[in-house]
């Protein structure tokens, strides 16, 4: 009888060539698996920039027009120029925000609208790959359409920056990323948990936290309802920082934290919306196994 | 045993009936769509929920822009403080029907196709797909509608927004309202026209346009301030004489979106603002040929669909 030859992944895994002691994986096995997972999932948003170029009208064209018009309400209001430059520094974070809840919290119910949440939860994976492919890919995406936005706006609006600790700026903006892709990953578990409600939950809140974190304004205006934003939410204390950044010197942003305090806080809201991303992806990932319901579409 | 066909009924079929019943059967699908939209709608969770979800938005969009009046002042605008809030906050209460209303017919196309697997049925179904795609439009708009009128009485309580109720032109107001519905839900099925041809991440489409359309529409600053190319545009858009008409019948008194010293309005006409019969005109006008163009953009993308089997098509990233 022929001898069948041993399956690579069995053969260098640390147990042996039968199931049950290969799927003993390494370190190594499981590392790459993880990271072959991640870049799976943020393949089709990067690729798909490339298919559908209409996002390139909607999500950078578009979106400009609509920082102009603010924009133009401080030029009809006779503001002072300085404001000009916070509108333009909003309207480029926004597309994070805006990723974040479209592509990242509500993420997992639309997989699970769309039948894949159950192979994710079976694949011999850790679901936290996902969770960053999703990050990773969206991420690419919002960051062409924040840099777009950014350029596009300094260039028609003559915006003048004024940026005298580079480094923290890219801490800052660094950390501000990663604490709202973790808040992102957390909401993911969160939102498949609220069923329905998760789109009505991702259409809700946009404006509140635009509003809130000040999206055009300095948040320090908001007395405590900013200081509030700034301990919660990571939009809100990541473009207080940037804005402190990069008009330094300006005399409107006043009754925040420094910038240094406000990384901390940044460091602070990565640590902890990643470790509960994780507890409750597990959790949620148990559940899907106990109840058999979960991942079922339209539950 | 022998099967027997009745032969007699498949010869007495009727052509005729698979014209339908005309205008009848339109409206019995209109009302159909409006229905099962509104049931989409609201019946997700309880309607105090309901309520809840649907007037945070338009609160904190109208909140946004009175704190940037608040901290800046109108003082370089030659007006009062009050006077440009209750501009921006008419503008920004009616923002919140129009962005409903556009959202309405796109969303209904991604939901169906993409959630709910539903598209292709319906789309064989008797029933017209436009008249489906309005119906399920309407019931979004009657959403947003709900929005608008909870964020103007906010701001008459919170915000302290004056509105002398005896001197509001009702039928201006009522016309202007109801003529401006048909436009609206025509750019909605414009943009499901394009969102039969996009993938799932068009979700935000209809708000990225409503946020291109806030700026050459007056909604809460005068077109006076865009350059003329950019008035030429606002001008020729059913949504500016929409908001100018609401804006005209509420505040009389208030400044005009449209014209004003500075205005390509004022410099073409000589008047310094669009009086009521000049606005629902324009209204009509420039509304008829919204509707026309986004009809035959959504029958050609309709065809292109069918053609390129986009219907029943699903995609994610």
């Amino acid at each position: 009888m022929a001898v069948r030859p041993a399956n690579p992944v069995f053969a260098t895994s640390r147990g042996g060539t039968d199931p049950r002691s290969a799927s003993d994986w390494t370190g190594r096995q499981v590392f790459s698996n993880n990271l072959r997972s991640l870049v799976g999932r943020a393949y089709p948003r990067v690729r798909g920039m490339v298919r559908e170029p209409s996002w390139l009208f909607f999500e950078i064209a578009l979106p400009f027009l609509t920082t102009a018009a603010f924009v133009l309400v401080y030029r009809a209001l006779g503001a002072p120029e300085a404001y000009v430059g916070f509108v333009v520094l909003g309207g480029a974070m926004a597309a994070f925000w805006l990723n974040v809840v479209w592509m990242m919290a509500g993420q997992l119910y639309w997989e699970k609208s769309q039948g894949n949440l159950e192979l994710y939860f079976a694949a011999p994976m850790n679901l936290m790959a996902i969770l960053l492919g999703m990050a990773v890919g969206g991420l690419v995406m919002s960051s062409v359409r924040a840099a777009a936005v950014l350029v596009i706006s300094t260039i028609v609006f003559g915006v003048t920056f004024h940026v005298e600790q580079w480094l923290l700026l890219v801490a800052v903006f660094c950390l501000t990323l990663s604490a709202l892709y973790g808040l992102g990953m957390m909401l993911a578990s969160l939102f498949l948990l609220w069923g329905r409600e998760a789109f009505h939950m991702t259409n809700l809140v946009i404006e509140p936290v635009y509003f809130v974190s000040g999206l055009n304004f300095p948040v320090g205006r908001l007395g405590a309802i900013g200081a509030l934003a700034i301990a919660t939410i990571p939009f809100a204390v990541g473009l207080d920082a940037m804005r402190q950044l990069v008009f330094a010197g300006q005399p409107y942003i006043t009754g925040t934290p420094s910038p240094e305090v406000e990384a901390l806080i940044l460091v602070v809201m990565t640590v902890v919306f990643t470790v509960l991303a994780r507890w409750m992806i597990r959790r949620i990932e148990r559940m899907a196994r106990a109840r058999g319901s979960l991942s079922i579409r339209w539950q | 045993m022998s099967t027997t066909f009745d032969t007699t009924r498949a010869t007495s079929f009727d052509a005729e009936r698979t014209e339908g019943a005309g205008l009848a059967d339109t409206i019995r699908n209109l009302r159909t769509a409006l229905f099962l939209g509104w049931r989409v709608e609201a019946n997700w969770t309880d309607p105090l929920l309901f309520v809840i979800y649907t007037v945070v938005k338009p609160i904190a969009s109208l909140l946004l822009l009175v704190m940037m009046i608040q901290i800046i002042g109108a003082g370089a605008t030659g007006a009062s403080d009050d006077t440009v809030r209750t501009f921006v906050v008419l503008g920004s209460a009616l923002w919140a029907m129009l962005v409903a209303g556009i959202a309405g017919p796109a969303w209904s196309v991604l939901e169906d196709r993409e959630r709910y697997r539903m598209l292709k049925y319906l789309y064989v179904s008797p029933a017209t797909f436009l008249v489906l795609l309005v119906g399920r439009g309407g019931a979004r708009l009657a959403a947003g509608a709900m929005g608008t009128l909870v964020a103007l009485v906010f701001a008459v309580i919170v915000l302290g927004l004056r509105i002398d109720l005896t001197a509001v032109h009702w039928p201006l107001l009522g016309i202007s309202l109801v003529l401006g519905i048909v436009p609206i839900l025509a750019i909605g099925v414009l943009l499901a026209a394009i969102c039969l041809q996009t993938r799932q991440e068009s979700w935000s489409y209809p708000d990225a346009f409503a946020g291109a359309l806030f700026l050459v529409t007056g909604v809460v600053f005068p077109l006076a301030v865009l350059p003329d190319i950019l008035e030429v545009l606002g001008l020729i858009n059913p949504v500016t004489w929409w908001v100018a008409g609401v804006r005209l019948a509420v505040t009389p008194n208030g400044p005009s979106s449209i014209g004003g010293e500075g205005s390509l309005w004022t410099a073409v006409t000589g008047s310094a603002a669009p009086d009521a019969t000049t606005i629902v005109i324009a209204l009509c006008v420039t509304g008829a040929l919204a509707t026309l163009a986004a009809t035959a953009i959504f029958r050609s993308s309709e065809r292109r669909a069918r053609e390129l089997g986009l219907l029943d098509r699903t995609t994610g990233s």
